[in-house]
């Protein structure tokens, strides 16, 4: 069974994270490259276990276009839509592995990433399983 | 010999070995299966028993025997599903004419293939590295970020699309060979790239390409020696990856070249570039690789960035443009412009850039500009710039360090 591994994270924690002055303490150089590394052993363990399928980081919701159908055969965009706080898709990981509890497990580790302000670690991760069903016509 | 002695030794052979294989019976498709199946037999046997004493050999008697094997399936299967009409061996079946050319013809017709005009350049570059670097699929798509089983479905697609167009295993004629060889010298470039530019992912992986897309274009520069783009693009890969122990601080941050530690850059690839580049200039035409070969060596042959030769490289890149309308070569020509003429008339270039819809917007034209500025003096304007910048990428090494070079200049506040 496929399991997505959703991460959160608003702009606000993207800005911190790319050392945007703010009020907000924003992340050292260091911080950035020990979160980089955690996240990398993870993924790699995930890849050794043969659990990986797929992961991919989005850009920041700023980049974000949202499409409110066509008018006159054009496409009606919100640029950025997303308050800055406001937490959206950041990322995702796709595992493949045999039970809901071992996809639980495999997320919850996540949570434990080090992040060097409060407000900017994942407080949460969500699992969610993966409808399957015609994978086996597309293998 | 230990494993990896071993990986290397396979790297090596694997084209010649299918070369052989494809030339003596055919279908390329099967054949490069067979051949992927004797390569990780002997991945696992010749570390632990010892390497045959005609390796090459080796690989063609089990590839052969093996390839035999699937063919005969696959004729069982057609016959039972009563297609054997349709179905007779390849003509390639009888032995090679004793004027046969040698394995290396049959490594640069491989490459040739694997770049066929009809594959997405997805395809060619993960056909280009199994068939040709002797990859495992797993090892692609663990390079590329992709499911090995999306990696799988690409190469053997693009397997059947060359089956499929019945070309047949020999060079090409000689008027297509020129524009082949520049499909195969871009996917090159491309794998090169692949590896050089991406700051996300596994970061050894991704050098790994790097390297493998060097040691490919070192074995057709090779083959061909005397084309002056294969020696560019050689030496262009060379000139670019000495900078490479410089280019990132410990902790991942972006460092630019007139930052770096030159000290650390390959003195070796250098000296081999330059020699490259520079025996392959006075001769014919000279291509874009060259002229960015040119460009790598200028800034590699400078003892400091004061001592870069400014002069040198705003021509180069005048003969650059008049090559291709390419937005970022003169944006980078701007850059060398202001270098030279100072930063007035190269922000003048820059603004006449930012009417260009495609690049108008990109955050490369507002670090140019920001750069620019500071050096004005205009330090409310740069930082402005700066900060314009990081907010159109989406690389957050890039965006880190564009606050950060925001952050030096004065706050105006």
């Amino acid at each position: 069974m496929k399991y997505m591994i959703m991460l959160y994270a608003s702009q606000r924690d993207y800005d911190q994270m790319a050392g945007k002055p703010s009020d907000q303490p924003e992340w050292k150089p260091e911080a950035v490259a020990e979160m980089h590394e955690f996240m990398g052993r993870w993924n790699q363990e995930l890849i050794d276990s043969g659990e990986f399928v797929d992961a991919q980081g989005l850009a920041a919701p700023v980049h974000t276009r949202r499409i409110h159908g066509l008018d006159g055969g054009v496409p009606v965009v919100t640029d950025g839509p997303y308050p800055e706080t406001q937490e959206v898709l950041a990322g995702y990981t796709i595992v493949e592995c045999p039970s809901f509890d071992r996809a639980t497990e495999i997320a919850a580790r996540i949570t434990t990433a080090p992040s060097p302000g409060e407000s900017s670690s994942p407080r949460y991760v969500e699992v969610r399983p993966i409808d399957g069903g015609s994978d086996d016509f597309t293998g | 010999m230990t494993s990896q002695d071993v990986e290397g030794l396979l790297h090596r052979l694997a084209p010649r070995a299918l070369g052989t294989v494809v030339r003596r019976f055919g279908n390329f498709d099967t054949a490069e299966d067979a051949v992927q199946e004797a390569l990780i037999a002997a991945a696992e046997q010749w570390p632990r028993d010892g390497v045959p004493d005609n390796p090459l050999a080796w690989l063609i008697t089990v590839g052969s025997r093996r390839l035999t094997d699937l063919l005969r399936r696959e004729q069982a299967r057609r016959r039972r599903e009563d297609t054997v009409a349709s179905w007779r061996l390849s003509d390639d079946w009888c032995s090679p004419p004793a004027d046969r050319p040698a394995d290396a013809d049959d490594t640069l017709i491989l490459l040739l293939l694997c770049c066929h005009p009809a594959l997405s350049p997805a395809s060619q570059i993960a056909l280009t590295l199994r068939a040709v670097g002797g990859l495992t699929t797993a090892e692609i798509a663990r390079a590329f970020l992709v499911p090995e089983a999306t990696m799988t479905r690409r190469i053997s697609r693009a397997k059947q699309t060359i089956g499929n167009s019945g070309v047949p295993f020999r060079m090409p004629p000689r008027s297509e060979q020129a524009q082949r060889l520049a499909v195969v010298l871009r996917v090159l470039y491309l794998i090169f790239n692949e590896g050089y530019a991406s700051t996300s992912g596994p970061h050894l992986y991704r050098a790994d390409l790097s390297a493998e897309a060097i040691r490919l274009t070192r074995l057709l520069h090779q083959m061909l020696p005397d084309d002056g783009e294969t020696t560019g693009l050689l030496a262009l890969m060379l000139l670019t990856d000495a900078r490479r122990p410089a280019r990132t601080g410990p902790d991942g941050t972006l460092i630019p070249m007139d930052e770096q530690d030159r000290t650390r850059w390959n003195a070796g690839y250098i000296t081999e570039g330059v020699s490259l580049i520079s025996a392959a200039l006075p001769c014919g035409t000279t291509g874009p690789y060259q002229l960015q070969a040119a460009i790598a060596a200028v800034h590699d042959e400078a003892p400091s960035a004061d001592a870069t030769d400014w002069p040198q490289i705003m021509a180069l890149y005048e003969v650059l443009m008049q090559t291709s309308d390419n937005p970022v070569v003169a944006l980078n020509h701007a850059v060398a412009v202001a270098m030279v003429r100072g930063p007035h008339t190269g922000l003048g270039l820059v603004e006449q850039l930012a009417t260009d819809g495609r690049i108008g917007q990109d955050h490369r034209l507002f670090a140019v500009r920001a750069h620019l500025l500071e050096m004005t003096g205009d330090h409310a304007a740069a930082r402005q710039a700066y900060h314009a910048a990081a907010q159109r990428t989406t690389s957050q090494p890039q965006q880190r360090y564009l606050y950060t070079q925001a952050a030096r200049l004065p706050d105006p506040r």
